[in-house]
């Protein structure tokens, strides 16, 4: 790993220091004068301190660089790594969920960056190798994604393998770059692994992300707050409610800054790896997520998005669980018309299977129990337990995956694929009963996506159970292997401009 | 294998499944836990009434009735937990004023976890309980014989194994 790895890592410690500090600062405003007469006094004390602090800080992570080390062979990733309790993990390949290349903004000015490896196992399970140069981080991830493909196992058949030759890529070649006979690889795969070329999907403007940004309920909130609180101010000459609400607006401004970087300059791409993600303003991310990977996805569109038809997109995807509080990792499409949600959607499922698919999709997102033909929406009887979303709840059944609608003024659609189904259920309280509704849930791995429809006409929720358990498990004996290029090899060699190759069954 | 079209019966009945009960060791497991929950501060408004305010009695009353409730509640709801082995999936069931019901496929199982507490184990039971990949899937079966419990374990871990797939 690259030497300079300690000073970002220091960094970032102090970064968090300076944030937590200056927190308690801002909150205790009126203090502010008596702690700083104090600090003039001891001046030299604060100095040593701050100098002994910065040495520990540095030296354990100077440590901590030295005894960390990694490795990576055709099945596993290994990590080494601790100073008073060693660690060492191993990371199976075939079970790798995602991988990311994360640049700090310090590491961005060294041109480094710390890769993850996402596998299932609840949170702080991946394995984080870092920091180092930006092409080795880039290589290093198209070797492990090559290797969690079963480029090496098809190696081991005798059959030549190459992965992504980047000269082959065309507009419509997402795939078909798998075809290895042009390059020949011998047993140690000389060649490294390429970085698998990709095809741009969409990318979100920044115009669009400010004024999507400006046009959410809670800036709308914190501006009407503003305003009255500056109105009753101007009246009442009690300058000192300002400093109270301090909190409150550094909350509210800190939210939308983290969402405004952490969704800058948004680009999802296609490539034979899967779904290339990359956004970020002062930290960058790049995530990669192979296919078959997404356990669910969620369209969502607010209230005030409704004028402009746009839509946001977030995904479960087992390893990265929610333990991103800004829930930048999770987001597939952050704001963008309906045609680039589908688009999105197509990504992750390039076939739905289902024939009228605009139309199952346009009913999905903005339909209601009046215009509904796909849907099976809450009867009447639900119209008092749910006033306002009772005609949009609803669900209906495509080929390869399950839609579940809802919400009336935050509309709401998510896609749960038949073969990501973990477990079903069915729940029913009291007032339910009476009104013979029911609540039917599918459960999928941690993450931002409602996978529940509430108060279904009880009949219809058990035989959605009931169905969807065969359908699950049909589904589930069909799925794609661990190593998904060994399927998409062949396929795409045979259907070389067939873009969903790895989703045929 | 098939299912017919359910009809207007009950929803937590599926057809052509006969569930399994738990032990009634769990209603004696269930109101010791309970008892001690409410009996503690029971006894100390039952004190406090006599050495300071004879109104702390009203809070007596209320913490009695609640005791009475759940000592029918307890028993009837143990009796509603029910689980049934399928072909391909298990379904757990339980609660009476609100139902549920859960099927988790064998296949999906990531691992099974037997425990049984001190008090469980004077009483001789044990919990099962099944973990997927996802956090949301609440199964689980309280109040199981150790034999059962073991045996379910391993016929689950050998069923898991059988029909193992990725995510």
């Amino acid at each position: 790993m690259h030497p300079i790895t300690p000073v970002v890592r220091g960094w970032a410690v102090i970064a968090v220091l300076l944030f937590v500090v200056g927190q308690q600062l801002a909150e205790g405003v009126e203090y502010a004068d008596a702690v700083v007469d104090g600090v003039a006094q001891v001046w030299w004390i604060v100095v040593v301190l701050v100098v002994v602090l910065l040495a520990v800080i540095f030296g354990v992570s100077a440590l901590a660089w030295r005894m960390t080390s990694y490795a990576v062979d055709d099945d596993a990733a290994h990590l080494r790594r601790g100073i008073l309790f060693r660690q060492q993990r191993h990371a199976r390949l075939d079970r790798l969920q995602a991988v990311d290349v994360r640049q700090p903004l310090l590491a961005r000015l060294f041109g480094l960056a710390e890769l993850t490896l996402e596998v299932a196992g609840g949170s702080d399970s991946g394995v984080v190798i870092g920091f180092l140069r930006l092409d080795d981080a880039k290589q290093l991830r198209a070797e492990l994604l090559a290797r969690a493909a079963g480029v090496k196992a098809r190696r081991t058949d005798g059959r030549t393998v190459g992965v992504a030759d980047g000269g082959t890529a065309g507009p419509s070649a997402a795939y078909a770059t798998a075809d290895g006979d042009a390059a020949p690889v011998t047993a140690e795969l000389a060649e490294p692994a390429q970085e698998a070329p990709e095809n741009l999907v969409y990318e979100v403007p920044p115009g669009r992300l400010v004024v999507s940004l400006l046009r959410l309920p809670a800036v709308w909130i914190a501006l009407a707050v503003l305003v009255g609180l500056v109105v009753f101010v101007a009246a009442t000459q009690a300058v000192g409610v300002l400093f109270s609400m301090l909190p409150v607006a550094l909350g509210v401004g800190t939210f939308l800054f983290n969402r405004f970087a952490g969704e800058f300059g948004f680009r999802a791409a296609i490539s034979p790896d899967g779904i290339r993600l990359r956004h970020g303003l002062l930290e960058t991310r790049a995530q990669t997520i192979p296919p078959g990977r997404v356990q669910a996805l969620e369209l969502t569109q607010g209230l005030w998005w409704r004028g402009k038809d746009w839509w946001r997109i977030t995904v479960n995807v087992a390893g990265y669980g929610s333990e991103d509080q800004n829930g930048t990792q999770n987001v597939l499409l952050p704001v963008g018309p309906r045609s680039e949600a589908l688009a999105a959607l197509w990504l992750v499922l390039p076939d739905l299977g289902a024939d009228e698919l605009t139309e199952l999709l346009d009913e999905g997102l903005a339909g209601d129990s009046r215009t509904d033909r796909f849907f099976t929406t809450s009867p009447r009887r639900a119209r008092l337990l749910d006033p306002l979303s009772w005609r949009r709840n609803g669900f209906a059944v495509a080929d390869r995956a399950l839609l579940l609608r809802g919400g009336r003024l935050t509309r709401r659609l998510s896609v749960v694929p038949h073969e990501r189904t973990q477990s079903l259920g069915l729940e029913q309280g009291p007032w339910q009963r009476g009104r013979g509704l029911a609540t039917f849930a599918v459960h999928s791995t941690p993450g931002p996506v409602t996978t529940r429809s509430h108060h279904l006409d009880a009949p219809d929720a058990v035989h959605l159970l009931s169905e969807q358990a065969v359908r699950a498990r049909t589904a589930r004996a069909h799925q794609v292997p661990e190593r998904w290029m060994e399927r998409v090899a062949p396929l795409a060699r045979s259907r070389p401009t067939d873009g969903d190759a790895e989703e045929t069954p | 294998m098939t299912h017919p079209a359910p009809g207007p019966a009950d929803p937590f009945d599926p057809p052509g499944v006969t569930w399994d009960r738990v032990s009634p060791r769990l209603i004696p497991a269930r109101l010791v836990v309970v008892g001690i929950w409410l009996g503690l501060p029971l006894v100390v408004t039952v004190l406090l009434a006599v050495l300071v305010t004879p109104w702390l009695w009203i809070a007596t009353a209320a913490l009695v009735v609640l005791l009475a409730w759940v000592g029918v509640l307890v028993p009837r709801q143990v009796r509603a937990i029910g689980y049934a082995e399928r072909d391909d999936d298990l379904l757990i069931r339980s609660g009476i004023l609100f139902r549920e019901l859960v099927v988790v496929p064998y296949g999906r199982m990531q691992f099974v976890d037997v425990t049984a507490g001190p008090l469980d184990r004077r009483l001789n039971i044990a919990k099962v309980q099944l973990h997927t990949a996802s956090a949301s899937t609440d199964a689980e079966i309280p109040g199981l014989t150790p034999d059962e419990a073991e045996r379910l374990r391993d016929r689950l871990t050998a069923r898991g194994e059988a029909r193992l797939a990725g995510l």
